[in-house]
């Protein structure tokens, strides 16, 4: 399947620029026979996969299974040992993770960590300065506001990020990510240590960002919120990909089950 | 911090958008009074009170300037005083090849703006101790260089300057003064700019503020420079002021040692904290030192440990941990024991 996908983007790897129809259809991001290792440990395996614009990709897998190594590779702070990453048609093994911020690729931080330092304002005016060209104070203060009142931060606009719940600093994550206007967002684990309602609300708004045309990636060990968000998901175990389908095939493939799901949560999906 | 959830507009008034702090505009005000005021010091004190000030205002400049490097960017340049000693040598060099001292002075900045570029790119491949060892060790070696190669031409790179005339030294101050009230407004433009706030994202999460797009590395080379400028036109000017200098002196590490602590004790990252800690700290040094006290090395070490140990984030934030508005409709029992709680919190939360 991989190399099914893989075919068509490699033409576009050569330097040429694709006319906006071909643009339309090729991938936002593709992965082509990515390997990352750290010593003798291979943390992501020959993965390839595609994202199209619009979409949102789930993926799941054990700890351990390089969900973060790959967000990582993708953001540009850490370089593939092989293979290569296209976005929008472009290589971009080799630029480092500010210049694919300005293209457009945004990412969250799966330990979140606000700029103490400002204020919550402040934090997302960062992304705004930064993501965006050409922004000025009241601009980049503008843009703060309107993603503050999004992502639903707004009546804590001059909190310190050091007075922020869990739920909010994921909040802040997805703020500062989302002021740098991306057309890719990275979610690394956003829902994680958040109660039930908090996950309702974070699947609420990351469908609403997706509206408005930013494609997701996103990570996340809560089963049921993923596969109620995704449209495809993706399932990575020691580095490699094992599944990558409809949440519905793939919560029911015999494989995922075995490797992280567990014959419990099979059960349960059975009698429901 | 439970304060500002209380006081903060609930959900009864969403729409009521908040308003930016203020803080900024006050230490702005503050901190142009106290430089309004030391400006009067020509005026009404003696040549002793100009003398002590002219350098209570050297380090005042050397504080503010380490601080856009060691508090906004949070990296530890441990030897900054080579741009200190590269400023003095520049502008003797100058001086004795008969040129006009304000031509020293461009000189200088530059020789140092360049230096600070060229040293910054390997050195900012660096972080943590090992940035800061490096620096320390190219002050070092600077220093070694200069006394070696006899730079000054007098002897281990003793410099002597021709005299300045003697009503130059109400200038000297004044320069000294003009340039703090620089560094003043640059502290306070780094706060509320966009340079400013990749410096402070830099310190908080290099990793962050590189995903949203802030070149990083480019940043901290330009605060390098924005640091080594200040500080090498403090060297020029001392240069001038002092006639005689050699490179012990203005190579000293001590003085870097100074600029980091006078930073600290003030409170790093803050517009006043290096004004304030300078001030307080040279002239209760240069009174123990008229007085005869001999423990001025002394005192100076256990400051450094005391700040270290309760006060990491500085005076100025202990300050601001205390002006904060109280809750509404609390009353003074109220008041009095939050203010303790506070003072407890921000030393809890800091160090020990």
């Amino acid at each position: 399947m991989s190399d099914a996908l893989s075919q068509p983007m490699a033409s576009n790897s050569f330097g040429t620029n694709p006319s906006s129809a071909e643009q339309h259809n090729a991938p936002l991001l593709q992965l082509v026979d990515i390997t990352k290792r750290f010593g003798g440990l291979s943390a992501v395996k020959d993965l390839s996969f595609s994202l199209q614009q619009g979409e949102i990709l789930g993926v799941i897998g054990p700890n351990g299974a390089g969900k973060s190594t790959m967000v990582n590779l993708i953001g540009g702070s850490l370089a593939p040992t092989s293979g290569t990453i296209f976005y929008q048609g472009h290589d971009i093994n080799r630029l480092p993770p500010h210049r694919r911020a300005r293209l457009g690729i945004a990412r969250t931080f799966q330990l979140t960590q606000p700029f103490i330092g400002l204020d919550i304002r402040e934090n997302v005016m960062v992304g705004a300065f930064f993501g965006q060209r050409g922004l000025n104070r009241t601009g980049a203060s503008r843009v703060a506001d309107e993603v503050l009142e999004r992502v639903n931060l707004a009546h804590k606009a001059t909190f310190k990020g050091s007075q922020l719940t869990i739920a909010d600093r994921k909040r802040l994550e997805i703020a500062r990510a989302l002021a740098t206007n991306p057309q890719l967002l990275l979610l690394d684990e956003v829902m994680a240590g958040l109660t039930s309602t908090e996950v309702a609300q974070a699947v609420e708004l990351i469908q609403q960002i997706n509206k408005m045309g930013v494609t997701v990636l996103i990570i996340e060990h809560i089963v049921h919120a993923i596969a109620t968000v995704s449209n495809r998901i993706l399932v990575l175990h020691h580095g490699q990909k094992i599944a990558e389908d409809e949440p519905s095939q793939v919560l029911s493939d015999p494989k995922v089950i075995g490797a992280y799901l567990g014959e419990r949560y099979a059960k349960e999906r059975r009698a429901e | 911090m439970i304060l500002r959830t209380k006081t903060a507009p609930t959900a009864k008034a969403p729409s009521l958008k908040q308003r930016e702090e203020r803080g900024w505009l006050w230490s702005l005000l503050l901190g142009l009074g106290i430089l309004g005021l030391i400006a009067t010091i020509p005026w009404f004190g003696d040549s002793s009170a100009l003398h002590t000030w002219t350098l209570i205002l050297m380090f005042v400049i050397l504080a503010q300037s380490w601080n856009f490097i060691g508090g906004f960017t949070g990296y530890s340049a441990f030897g900054n005083v080579a741009f200190f000693g590269i400023g003095a040598y520049t502008t003797g060099l100058m001086l004795l090849s008969h040129q006009p001292f304000w031509l020293g002075l461009i000189a200088d900045a530059l020789v140092a703006a360049l230096f600070a570029f060229l040293l910054g790119l390997p050195v900012l491949r660096l972080r943590g101790h090992y940035f800061a060892i490096a620096t320390l060790g190219i002050a070092e070696a600077l220093r070694e260089f200069v006394a070696v190669r006899d730079i000054g031409g007098g002897g281990g790179g003793l410099m002597s300057l021709p005299l300045p005339s003697l009503d130059a030294y109400v200038g000297f101050f004044y320069a000294f003064l003009g340039l703090s009230l620089l560094c003043l407004l640059i502290t306070v433009f780094l706060t509320r700019s966009r340079f400013g706030y990749a410096l402070i994202a830099i310190r908080e999460n290099e990793q962050a503020a590189e995903a949203l797009g802030v070149p990083t590395y480019w940043y901290k080379v330009g605060s390098f420079v924005l640091s080594a400028v200040p500080t090498a036109l403090a060297g020029g000017l001392y240069a001038y002021w002092a006639t005689g200098f050699d490179p012990d002196t203005v190579f000293n590490v001590g003085i870097s040692a100074e600029m980091v602590l006078l930073t600290y004790l003030g409170g790093s990252g803050t517009i006043l904290g290096p004004l304030l800690g300078a001030i307080a700290f040279e002239y209760a040094s240069f009174q123990l030192q008229t007085s005869g006290f001999s423990l001025h090395n002394t005192l100076l070490g256990l400051s450094i440990a005391i700040v270290t140990i309760f006060l990491p984030q500085g005076c100025v934030r202990l300050i601001q941990e205390f002006v904060r508005k109280p809750a509404p409709q609390s009353t003074s029992a109220h008041r009095l024991i939050e203010g303790v709680r506070r003072v407890r919190r921000f030393i809890a939360a800091n160090g020990i």
